[in-house]
């Protein structure tokens, strides 16, 4: 009895000597070369696997990275400057410092504004909602409500808003990774400029319906009247079908447009607060632009 | 014997034809009628007229956009006031043509007898540019351009013309009507449409749930042989087992001639081409009497109408649905949901000032009670909806696969071959929402089919 046990010891721990001297070799003569600066540059990532970049996951980009040699096109949005920095050092050459982007939603379509006009009682999700019809306001243009854009965050910076029925974003949560962007079938949520200390004016509608058809759709639309384009003196703003939009590369954020949209379509945010009198809009925001 | 029908799924759906013994009536022109440009399945159509232009019945006011497109004419005389974008029944803006009506000026050349015009012309090329000519798209539905399908690739040979006069939806009973009052034009249709594609024969599909459409239909086509004429040989009628999706094109194609469509391929690879009993009788239209496409006749019904005020109407195409709807009775209070199109694959109608179109085919009022959706629950697993899926998937699983964007998963799945008949969606206990999810998994598969580089 003792003897077979004994035996069968002796057995395995012999094979499994033999089968792991093999094992050892063959390992040895298939190794893959790989570039190790992969592997360093996919430590420096966040690690989300958001697709944010363009690519399957962080290891992707890592990839990507060397094998282009250069950071061209490679752009980490949720790591930004500070992590294409890390990457630069890995690869041994000087990173490109790009302006930080934020998800904005271009839609004011909120429930005071813009009156249901039928009852939808389907699946909840703006996907589903937008194959069957342009929604439950008067507005084929805006935002649908039912949160795909939520569900689509990887970093909990989107939430909807109860009262208006609008997806509202955390401008220090959102990593501007785009995943918002394109789980919104209206397209509605752009990736703009954060802004200096996260000023920024923009549009926000999307209607490119005629001034009356949008109006009645909805009171906070753009009708596509120009005031905004004539007011503008940095030629920032353009109007095409119907529709004002304003190029964050030439707004100098001085605010005049804000206040001659006579529908307030036009969102100026993280502005100080003005105490004494705002009357003067001009005047004070060149000091805005001075202090930015 | 119980009839021939298709071999896999299907839904018994009701019945629900309330409104078949109300005879086809013809309604009196609005003041304004409203052409889409985009009434046909393919690109849409370009307008030839500007605001200020004089139009008469009939004139060509759009030419196609596209090889898959069709000609659109106007319904009425007059005068345009604008061409601009609309809403249509969904809230989408599309291209219209707003003509003010004034008196029922036709152009020349059109002849507006009733005489029955029996003798099929013998020009195949005549045929084909007549229905071209004239905007016929298929009725059935789809709206697709019936002479691209009536003119196959020369490699191709169409062995069947199957006539679809199934309808098989619940409550519709527009195609029933014209097969009770004009089934002697629908027949001359079948026999030009039969000339055009080099004779084959024709098969004629018929519900069982209307044996007066059979009978008539029977009688009219013995009426044709007997006259003496040719083109009428190999024309016959079979009456199918009533189960819906009975008239979806590849279920009548396996009920007829027991063959099988498969996976995105087309009807004329197995010989076959399909065409509904309206778009015959609007190529009858077009062949024998030069008459373009500007009327269709559309069903107006539902459980909370009384029998008195359920309608078949002989619309113009851009009737806005709302001056139908007014000249029927008004919209009755119980409707919580008005459709257009059957109960199973209708759109609900989220804008009913939208124009009629070609294929418009009802204004179906459903009650609070019919619409409302169940509260979904868990999958159990039972196995329903695949029993019902008349393409022989398994819808459970594809949802799941789309739910969780598995594309490659969901090719190998086959949802590309979801005819969106609905028959999953009626059979689910736990009120899942299937097809919308898979219509979902659908457009995506296909949009990545569709960017693959062609072999």
């Amino acid at each position: 009895m003792v003897g077979t046990i004994i035996w069968t010891v002796i057995i395995l721990t012999v094979l499994g000597t033999a089968l792991a001297v093999v094992l050892f070799l063959v390992a040895r003569k298939f190794r893959v070369e790989e570039d190790s600066r992969i592997d360093e540059i996919e430590k420096t990532m966040p690690g989300a696997n958001c697709g944010g970049c363009g690519f399957a996951g962080c290891r992707a980009f890592a990839e990507s990275c060397v094998r282009e040699g250069n950071l061209d096109k490679n752009f980490c949005p949720v790591g930004g400057n500070e992590t294409m920095k890390k990457v630069a050092s890995v690869l041994g050459i000087e990173a490109v410092a790009k302006a930080p982007l934020v998800a904005v939603v271009r839609c004011n379509g909120s429930c005071a504004n813009r009156p249901l006009v039928n009852d939808y009682d389907g699946v909840k999700s703006c996907r589903v909602k937008a194959t069957l019809y342009s929604g439950d306001t008067g507005c084929p243009f805006g935002c649908l409500g039912c949160g795909d854009c939520v569900s689509a965050c990887a970093f909990g910076a989107l939430s909807m808003d109860p009262e208006t029925g609008l997806p509202v974003v955390d401008q220090d949560k959102c990593t501007g990774c785009g995943a918002c962007a394109k789980a919104c079938p209206k397209n509605i949520i752009e990736l703009r400029p954060k802004g200096p200390r996260g000023m920024r004016v923009f549009v926000s509608c999307m209607n490119k319906d005629k001034g009356a058809v949008a109006r009645k759709a909805c009171s906070a639309a753009c009708i596509g009247c120009g005031k905004c384009a004539k007011v503008c003196a940095q030629e920032a703003i353009v109007v095409a079908d119907n529709l004002a939009y304003i190029d964050p590369a030439k707004c100098k954020l001085c605010k005049k447009c804000v206040a001659e949209c006579p529908t307030g379509a036009i969102h100026a945010v993280n502005f100080p607060v003005l105490k004494p009198k705002p009357a003067p809009v001009a005047e004070e925001s060149k000091e805005d632009v001075n202090n930015g | 014997m119980a009839n021939r029908t298709f071999s896999i799924g299907g839904s018994h759906t009701a019945d629900k034809k309330l409104s078949k013994d109300c005879a086809i009536e013809v309604l009196p022109m609005p003041s304004t009628v409203y052409v889409s440009m985009n009434q046909h399945l393919g690109a849409p159509a370009k307008p030839l007229v500007a605001a200020g232009d004089t139009v008469k019945v009939g004139q060509v006011i759009g030419e196609p956009g596209g090889f898959i497109s069709a000609f659109v004419h106007s319904p009425a005389s007059g005068t345009v006031k604008s061409v601009a974008p609309r809403k249509d029944l969904a809230g989408n803006s599309t291209l219209c043509v707003e003509i003010a009506v004034e008196g029922d000026e036709w152009v020349e050349g059109v002849d507006l007898s009733d005489t029955l015009v029996k003798a099929v012309p013998e020009d195949r090329a005549f045929i084909l540019d007549r229905i071209r000519l004239n905007g016929v798209v298929g009725l059935g539905g789809a709206t697709f351009p019936a002479h691209v399908k009536l003119n196959p690739a020369p490699d191709k040979k169409a062995e069947c013309l199957i006539l679809n006069g199934s309808e098989c939806e619940p409550y519709l009973t527009s195609d029933y009507r014209m097969m009770l009052e004009h089934p002697s034009e629908i027949i001359v249709g079948a026999a030009i449409m039969r000339r055009a594609l080099g004779g084959c024969r024709c098969v004629i599909g018929i519900e069982d749930n209307k044996p007066e459409a059979v009978a008539s239909m029977t009688k009219a086509l013995d009426e044709l042989k007997a006259s003496g004429l040719e083109g009428y040989e190999d024309i016959s009628i079979l009456p199918l087992m009533k189960k819906y999706p009975q008239g979806g094109e590849k279920q009548l194609i396996n009920a007829v001639m027991g063959r099988e469509v498969k996976s995105l391929g087309l009807p004329i690879d197995v010989g076959a081409v399909v065409q509904n009993v309206m778009t015959a009788f609007a190529t009858y239209e077009a062949v024998q009497k030069n008459k373009p496409l500007v009327s269709n006749v559309l069903t107006v019904t539902g459980d909370c109408l009384p029998i008195e005020k359920q309608h078949n109407y002989k619309f113009r195409i851009g009737m806005p649905l709302s001056y139908i709807a007014e000249y029927a009775g008004g919209v009755p209070e119980e409707a919580a949901k008005i459709v257009s199109g059957g109960p199973m694959m209708g759109k609900a109608i989220a804008n009913l000032d939208a124009p009629t179109v070609k294929g418009s085919s009802s204004l179906l009022y459903l009650t609070e009670d019919q619409t409302r959706r169940g509260k979904e629950s868990d999958c159990i697993r039972c196995g329903r909806c695949t029993e019902a899926c008349p393409m022989g998937l398994e819808p459970f699983l594809l949802v799941k696969l789309a739910r969780n964007a598995m594309m490659d998963e969901l090719e190998a799945n086959a949802v590309q071959d979801c005819i969106e008949c609905g028959c999953c969606l009626y059979s689910c206990p736990a009120y899942i929402p299937l097809l919308d999810i898979i219509r979902i998994g659908k457009g995506d598969v296909m949009k990545i089919i569709k960017s693959r580089p062609r072999k």
